[in-house]
């Protein structure tokens, strides 16, 4: 009965795994997941795609025939002719692990925090082979070698906390397929990694699935994952499946409402931005110059965060930056709001150098630049409602402009509460609500209605979209730029999605390891981009496009992840990473070089620096 | 008036409290004894059959109808010694722990966001006096500052403002570095306000948990100083003091004139930490 669509020819048609009718309920009431079917074949990637709720990871649990609690499993999971929801304990944990591999969507809370990486691997490995020690050590090394891990005896002593997100994740994914798992089960393995660490891991996944002819079960919420790595898709909606086929087919025609609404909004179209434009002849609103932090470690080791940076941001103009975790964005974005004292350097705000003004001196001037962060969750008094966090600014600051607070009325606020609750498309019933009680979208949309509440000039916005779930993140950045065009108002935006900050700026700097490494216009940086960074970075983009797939291009990659800011490498940051990588690149530092048709860029190979002179 | 008239206003439901305190039996047996003890230390000497300072029978008479747990080596009736106690042992530990609680959880606050030179002073004396038994140093106070209840609710308070300020300096530091508090900082707040409307409500949920398990533990000590005559003095009607002094009759087989309060104390403190473990489960602290 599954047969709704045959699956890609290409694929070996030996099913490793069936599931009949299977059903997930917590507690009575609906089920969670009801009447789930679905085959896998050997060697495929099938991607499970829904929204977040609609019952995706308690299906990909139920297959190896777990549930969280109070959760019940029913219907049949076939493997290898035998019902897994029939099978006993022993039997249960036999095929765990050895046939089927599980990696979770939280790699650090999924791994065991007393236990060395090392350890963690050579016990699951022999929980299923009769090994010595010895062996199931070598086969770790090998494992971690596969998954691309630089160094991977020494890493093999690391404990969890010791790794980075990206590190931890492909020591789970090491882990998962230490007994080579006929069948790999892989919720959101990617969520909250920096692109580049998600393209270098499901790169690893894809060749990995293709070296065993394991077959993969990817689930996740990001139709530019399946697009890129999946063979077959079948799209989940409240706890059903509702469409199941090939990726290419689905991308060209689904079939279903569902799926062409969320097809629509997550292949919107960059071009027909209107904020895409350049405006002439304004001038800097906010103009940053040689601006540097660091911050000292507990352990006195200094940690250069930021190191002479250069910024300037017209009025009425969005200026993305970009960079990997760790690059110094967010600090940046934190010292142009003064929530940070730089080391040295200058912000000019409208003119004036807003680091030169004593605290309270300040304080009236944060009624015209505001910051949006990241976790909205956070970002929301948890203990408030929506409208005594919306009333905060105008109790401080009235209605902007710079008037005194008192003149502003009782009315008046709860006036432009309404106003700015509709101006960022939050329903007036959301006024008494707390954070708690509503989406990260909505969540999101209260942070920049509170942002907004006095007229700022500048807000900056610190990752806005990137705890979004990708259909609310569309909504947002749409919200963003048509913000901009009604108000005027300028962005920083900072981000680690490249496709977000396309839509939304006008111009973009790159960041990489507390430097800007290249700086132009949208189009420069975007369609030409010339650092080596850049183009690495724009080239782990997951475009939701099955015809122009990351694993069958000539990978610009860089090796490894972004080095510590505690000890900068002697020559080019990029040095140990880059492809181009010479010599002279290991010995020498890099300036930032402003070209011919205005772009900057930190790379002796693109910007001789010998130009600059002219 | 007919049985299907419409209801107006709010549909009746029971109080939060109420409704808590049916899923939850702990809390129930212990709320009922929270609340006994709060009425006896209102109405325990007003209610009291007999006079509890005074000899109102035999010397070491048996539990009975006229003296429900029998009399003291004096001749006064256990009972209303029972009874009476709470004036002064719920008062005192209730006290104590109010204030202490208040105290600690303001120092906690601005150590814990301020965290300046005396933020650490602060700390490393409350490390001392943490460090020292809370009984001996209990003894220690009473006696230099002489048996009084102003001054023993100061000694009791004095302990344990201490784990008040632990427990909420140690909830400020992970509110302070959250997201809200930088938005409030951003949006032109002082520190001060950011400190106080910000981080101190959300701060609240381990002293309110350890409110209820302090006024136990007060209990505990104020009796305990008492037995050993660092608390109230005598005739005064309290739990400590009554085993202090009949003690000594527990081997002669009379068992009624310290058990009976003993019993007391440990109904009361178990009361109050049941309370105190049913908030905790509530508020996920």
């Amino acid at each position: 009965m599954t047969d709704v669509s045959t699956p890609s020819s290409a694929v070996d048609q030996e099913v490793v795994l069936e599931a009949r009718g299977v059903c997930v309920s917590y507690g009575e009431g609906t089920n969670a997941v009801s009447d789930f079917d679905l085959r896998i074949h050997r060697g495929e990637i099938v991607g499970l795609l829904g929204e977040s709720g609609c019952g995706k990871t308690s299906a990909a649990l139920a297959l190896m025939g777990l549930a969280r609690h109070p959760g019940r499993v029913s219907g049949s999971v076939l493997y290898d002719n035998r019902n897994l929801l029939e099978m006993s304990d022993a039997e249960l944990r036999d095929i765990r692990g050895r046939s089927i591999g599980l990696i979770t969507q939280k790699p650090r809370q999924s791994l065991n925090p007393l236990l060395t990486i090392g350890t963690q691997i050579s016990r699951v490995f022999r929980a299923h082979n009769r090994v010595s020690k010895e062996e199931a050590q070598t086969h770790a090394i090998e494992l971690l070698e596969a998954v691309g891990i630089n160094d991977a005896s020494r890493r093999l002593t690391a404990y969890p906390h010791e790794l980075s997100g990206g590190m931890a994740q492909r020591a789970l994914i090491s882990m998962a397929m230490s007994s080579r798992p006929q069948l790999l089960i892989a919720d959101e393995p990617t969520s909250g990694l920096d692109v580049t660490i998600q393209a270098q891991f499901l790169d690893r996944m894809w060749e990995r699935a293709q070296a065993t002819g394991s077959a993969v079960l990817l689930v996740t919420q990001d139709l530019g994952i399946i697009a890129n790595y999946c063979d077959r898709i079948v799209v989940m909606a409240d706890g059903r499946v509702i469409e199941e086929r090939t990726v290419r087919e689905f991308f060209l025609s689904p079939q279903q409402e569902y799926s062409k609404r969320i097809l629509a909004v997550q292949s919107a179209d960059t071009t027909t931005n209107p904020a895409a434009r350049r405006l002439e002849g304004s001038d800097a609103l906010v103009e940053v110059k040689a601006l540097s932090k660091h911050f000292v470690l507990p352990d006195k080791r200094r940690l250069q965060a930021v190191q002479s940076v250069d910024l300037s941001i017209p009025a009425g103009h969005a200026v993305g930056l970009v960079g990997e975790s760790g690059s110094g964005k967010t600090t940046v974005g934190r010292l142009l709001v003064r929530l940070l004292e730089p080391d040295a350097g200058t912000v000019l705000f409208a003119g004036r150098d807003i680091t030169a003004l004593d605290a309270k001196a300040f304080r009236p001037q944060r009624a015209r630049m505001q910051i949006v962060f990241q976790d909205p969750f956070d970002s929301l008094n948890p203990r408030w409602t929506v409208d005594r966090i919306v009333r905060e600014p105008l109790d401080l600051h009235g209605l902007g402009r710079g008037e005194p607070a008192s003149n502003t009325t009782h009315a008046e606020k709860q006036q432009r509460i309404a106003e700015l609750l509709d101006l960022v498309g939050l329903s007036p019933d959301t006024r008494n609500r707390k954070a708690a009680a509503l989406s990260a979208g909505e969540q999101q949309r209260v942070c920049l209605a509170r942002a907004l509440a006095t007229q700022p000039e500048f807000l900056v916005l610190d990752e806005p979209t990137s705890a979004l779930p990708p259909a609310a993140r569309v909504e947002m950045v749409k919200l963003l730029a048509d913000l901009r065009r009604r108000l005027g108002i300028s962005y920083l935006f900072i981000s680690h999605d490249l496709w977000t900050v396309g839509q939304v700026c006008d111009e973009v700097a790159v960041m990489y390891l507390s430097q800007i490494v290249e700086q132009g216009t949208r189009a420069q940086v975007f369609e030409h981009p010339s650092h080596p960074y850049t183009q690495a970075l724009l080239d782990s983009v997951l475009l939701p496009d099955p015809t122009d797939r990351r694993v069958d291009r000539e990978r610009k990659d860089l090796a490894g992840e972004i080095p510590s800011p505690v000890d900068l490498p002697a020559g080019c940051y990029l040095a140990g990473r880059c492809p181009l990588v010479e010599d002279r690149c290991r010995a020498e530092r890099q300036e930032l070089v402003t070209m011919g048709d205005g772009r900057s860029v930190r790379c002796w190979k693109v910007a001789p620096a010998t130009r600059s002179a002219s | 008036m007919t049985a299907t008239a419409p209801t107006v206003g709010h549909p009746k439901r029971p109080h939060r409290l109420i409704a808590a305190a049916r899923r939850d039996p702990l809390l129930t047996i212990g709320l009922c004894i929270v609340a006994l003890s709060i009425f006896l230390a209102l109405f325990g000497t007003l209610i009291a059959p007999k006079s509890p300072t005074e000899p109102t029978g035999a010397p070491s008479e048996h539990p009975s109808l006229s003296h429900w747990m029998g009399t003291d080596a004096s001749g006064l009736d256990v009972f209303s010694q029972v009874i009476s106690a709470p004036r002064t042992d719920v008062v005192l530990a209730v006290s104590a722990a109010l204030v202490s609680s208040v105290l600690g959880t303001l120092i906690g606050l601005t150590a814990g966001y301020f965290r300046t030179w005396w933020a650490e002073v602060v700390m490393r004396i409350s490390d001392v006096l943490q460090a020292f038994p809370v009984f001996i140093l209990g003894m220690m106070l009473v006696a230099l500052s002489g048996r009084n209840t102003g001054n023993l609710i100061v000694a009791l308070s004095l302990l344990y403002t201490p784990i008040f300020i632990r427990l909420t300096r140690a909830e400020v530091l992970t509110q302070r570095n959250r997201s809200y508090v930088e938005s409030a900082r951003a949006m032109g707040n002082s520190e001060w306000k950011i400190a106080f409307r910000h981080v101190l409500p959300n701060s609240l949920a381990p002293s309110l948990i350890q409110l209820s398990v302090t006024v136990g533990f007060g209990i505990l000590l104020t009796a305990g100083l008492s037995y050993v005559g660092a608390g109230v003095r005598p005739p005064t009607p309290e739990w400590g003091l009554m085993i202090s002094s009949s003690a000594n009759q527990l081997i002669l087989g009379e068992w009624w004139p310290s058990v009976f309060p003993g019993l007391a104390i440990s109904f009361t403190v178990f009361g109050f930490a049941a309370v105190g473990n049913a908030i905790e489960r509530r508020v996920g602290g």
